[in-house]
């Protein structure tokens, strides 16, 4: 049922619309990180670089809408959380950006040196990933998909198998060739900023939980760390 | 704790005495009301027939019956509730609207409460010094102009209670949209206080209807049916007073079919004005 | 912008200057007999917004919205000094034909007054005393105001029945639709939702919202919500003073005086 004023719907569903246009926006960004990464594309990476300034304005403008909201609106219930999930999603997806925008910052760096194939295809596999998650978690909220966002939350263990796995490889390199040294730290950085990104995903994932069931989600996070000596 | 308990039984005993009390006065006014009417059906409905209502005042052992007195009364009673109700209403409606708190509205209130308990003879008394001494002739006008002078206190205080009863709100609003003020008080104001006017006018119509002592210096009364005004006219309640003071059984028996039908007529006038408030209000 | 705290005695007065204004108050003073009841209030009304009225009881909000339309001239005693420009014209100047003043400047009290008949004639009523439509132009208007106000579709198959046998929401959506038949400029509403039930209120508030895209409306409330949900401009009083007046975004996100910002927050009042 719609609310008797009618503008107030109005605002929350514009509010939602903001949300989704910096859901693709950041998708995007990440998405063309790996690339810039994968493909040594230096004008991708600078592309990336350029547009996360966008990103910052729509975080502000979703900011500014939803106190507007709550203060004119004194929403209660499903409204309060959801205009609440917006404030909370909007400031993850703000960090996924920025973290994109330092994985396109590493790959100017990485463009001037040695191509090293093996281990950028393992980032892009891992990129690839956890840009589906993030995928899949902005569709969940977009369907308001509660089985979809548990899914995400769920998986959260895969990103951490993939970051675990690249460190490894990229120890071995390093050790094998210490001339490789700097490129394998920034890729060590480029995987560290991926794994955060996948984290925000189940940030997201959890933001959802509680925007549709008003509840937390029970269990811990998974988390695996098998780096713990 | 057992005080307590001794303090609502006795509380209970007060309340049963209490609420007894209030049925048997209640009884006792029912009674007397049944005793009243039956009194005037039993004495009354012997002496109607087709002859009270078609012949005029006879004297003793002749033919006769009250179509005069009817007549009278209802040329009475219509001239002094025409007048009463023009004067009344309006007289009612300025001081609740027009007179604020004003010393002239003050002065008048209280000139009415005054009329409104001044006792009727002297009224009657008045108006013959005014409209029958210089004329050198009892009157039916006198008689309704006597009439006029009793009810129309009534029907101005009671309208202008009804008047102030009516939110203020409800003036504001007809003024808000443009109407000027004495619009709004014809329009909507009396349309909305119209029950209570109405009630008014029929305790004014109910007080004067029986009214006899103004009438004997005024309308006097008369043995034959008179259709002019400023002739003497009977009326019933002269008629009755004159009858059931003679020794004639038939001569009584009139008075008492009068008192009969002035009770009828206005309960009658009472009921159906309840029932057309009571339908204006559903609608 | 200052991080200072704000001072007890401060005043902020914003400028309109995206919207023309319909109704400008200036310096006015109202007197009921000797009491000093508006102390040099100065307030724009600007066109086709909503502008709102706040402040604890006694601030004077409803005594100013009285003044706009002069109804305090039905009481002896009660005086205005000042300007109100309304369309080039002072309107409190003497001389100024009231009834015509009211015919363009509409009120709804705070408890609902539907006149005792018809509810078609209750909303005719303001349009006769000016003009004389043939009927089926007056079914026309009485169905137009109607509609605005909200109310068609629930008495349109008995507009014949007494205005009285509404129940109270309904009661006031007639009162609304008395008041725009006869197409006034400005709509004054005088706490018009206190009365009723939350459904009630809220159906009357989205009428509003609709109603200002032609008309320029007052709301005097003691319901801050309201206000916040209602209005384009806020304007909040005390003591008869005009404290803060700004757009009501600003003015419940941000407040400009203390006063203004410990009344919305709840702290006094």
């Amino acid at each position: 049922m719609e609310h008797t004023l009618r503008a107030y719907d109005e605002e929350l569903e514009g509010l939602t619309a903001e949300l989704s246009r910096m859901g693709g926006l950041a998708e995007v960004e990440v998405a063309d990180a790996i690339r810039a990464i994968a493909r040594r594309d230096v004008m991708l990476a600078q592309a990336v670089i350029g547009r996360d300034a966008r990103l910052d304005e729509i975080e502000a403008e979703i900011e500014r809408r939803a106190v507007l909201l709550i203060a004119l609106r004194q929403p209660v219930a499903d409204d309060l959380r959801r205009t609440v999930a917006a404030l909370k999603i909007s400031m993850n997806l703000e960090r996924c950006g920025d973290l994109a925008k330092n994985i396109a910052k590493r790959a100017l760096v990485i463009a001037e040196a040695e191509p090293m194939t093996k281990l950028t295809r393992s980032i892009e596999r891992m990129g690839e990933l956890v840009a589906g998650r993030l995928k899949d978690v902005l569709d969940a909220f977009a369907a308001r998909d509660l089985d979809r966002a548990k899914t995400v939350w769920l998986r959260d263990d895969e990103v951490d198998e993939h970051y675990d796995s690249i460190f490894r490889e990229l120890l071995t390199y390093m050790m094998g060739d210490p001339r490789t040294i700097a490129s394998c730290a920034h890729l060590l950085f480029v995987a560290k900023n991926l794994e955060r990104i996948g984290d925000h995903a189940t940030n997201i994932a959890e933001i959802i939980f509680y925007e549709i069931t008003g509840e937390q989600l029970p269990e811990q996070r998974p988390k695996l760390d098998a780096l713990e000596p | 704790m057992a005080a307590s308990v001794a303090r609502i039984a006795a509380r209970r005993a007060s309340n049963v005495i209490f609420v007894a009390f209030c049925y048997l006065v209640t009884a006792i006014a029912l009674i007397g009301l049944t005793a009243i009417l039956w009194t005037l059906v039993a004495n009354g409905i012997g002496g109607l027939n087709l002859d009270v209502f078609t012949l005029p005042t006879p004297p003793t052992g002749e033919r006769g019956g009250l179509f005069n007195s009817i007549v009278g009364t209802i040329f009475l009673c219509s001239m002094g509730m025409a007048i009463a109700l023009t004067v009344g209403l309006i007289a009612g409606t300025w001081l609740a609207e027009y007179s604020g708190s004003s010393r002239l509205g003050a002065v008048v209130r209280f000139l009415n409460d005054v009329l409104l308990s001044a006792p009727s003879i002297l009224i009657g008394v008045f108006v013959w010094g005014v409209l029958v001494q210089p004329f050198h002739t009892f009157s039916a006008l006198a008689g309704g102009v006597a009439l006029a002078i009793i009810a129309v206190p009534v029907i101005t205080r009671t309208t202008e209670d009804v008047l102030r009863l009516q939110p203020i709100a409800l003036r504001e609003s007809g003024v808000a949209l443009g109407s000027p003020f004495w619009r709004v008080i014809q329009s909507v104001v009396w349309k909305a206080a119209r029950s209570g006017i109405l009630t008014g006018a029929l305790l004014a119509f109910a007080r004067i209807s029986g009214e006899s002592a103004p009438l004997l210096f005024t309308s006097f009364g008369n043995q034959f049916t008179n259709w002019d005004p400023r002739k003497p006219i009977s009326s019933l309640g002269q008629v009755i007073f004159a009858f059931a003071n003679t020794p004639y059984d038939d001569l009584r028996r009139l008075a008492w079919a009068g008192a009969l039908i002035v009770t009828a007529a206005v309960l009658t006038v009472i009921i159906i004005t309840r029932i057309l408030t009571r339908q204006q209000k559903r609608a | 912008m200052s991080l200072t705290a704000l001072e007890s005695q401060d005043v902020s007065i914003e400028r309109i200057d995206n919207a023309a204004i319909k109704l400008d108050v200036q310096e006015l003073d109202f007197y009921y007999g000797k009491k000093h009841a508006l102390k040099s209030v100065s307030i724009p009304f600007a066109e086709r917004a909503v502008t709102a009225l706040i402040g604890p009881s006694g601030c004077g909000k409803s005594t100013l919205l009285r003044t706009l339309n002069r109804m305090y001239a039905l009481y002896p005693g009660q005086r205005a000094t000042g300007r109100i420009m309304f369309d080039g014209e002072d309107i409190l100047r003497p001389g100024v034909n009231l009834a015509m003043l009211r015919a363009r400047i509409g009120m709804v009290f705070q408890k609902p007054t539907p006149f005792p008949m018809s509810i078609y004639d209750n909303v005719a009523f303001g349009v006769r005393l000016y003009e004389s439509l043939s009927k089926a132009d007056m079914d026309n208007r009485v169905e137009e105001a109607l509609r605005r106000a909200a109310l068609w579709d629930e008495v349109k198959d008995h507009l014949s029945a007494s205005g009285l046998g509404l129940s109270g929401g309904q009661q006031q959506r007639l009162c609304v639709a008395r008041g725009i038949a006869v197409k006034p400029e400005i709509l004054l509403l005088d706490e018009p939702t206190s009365a009723l039930d939350p459904i009630s209120s809220a159906k009357l508030e989205e009428t509003v919202t609709q109603l200002k895209s032609d008309y320029t409306i007052v709301v005097v409330t003691h319901n801050m919500g309201q206000a916040a949900r209602v209005s384009d401009y806020t304007g909040f009083m005390y003591l008869g003073e005009l404290v803060e007046f700004g757009e009501t975004g600003t003015v419940f996100t941000k407040p400009a005086t203390r006063r203004a910002s410990d009344y919305v927050t709840g702290r006094f009042g």
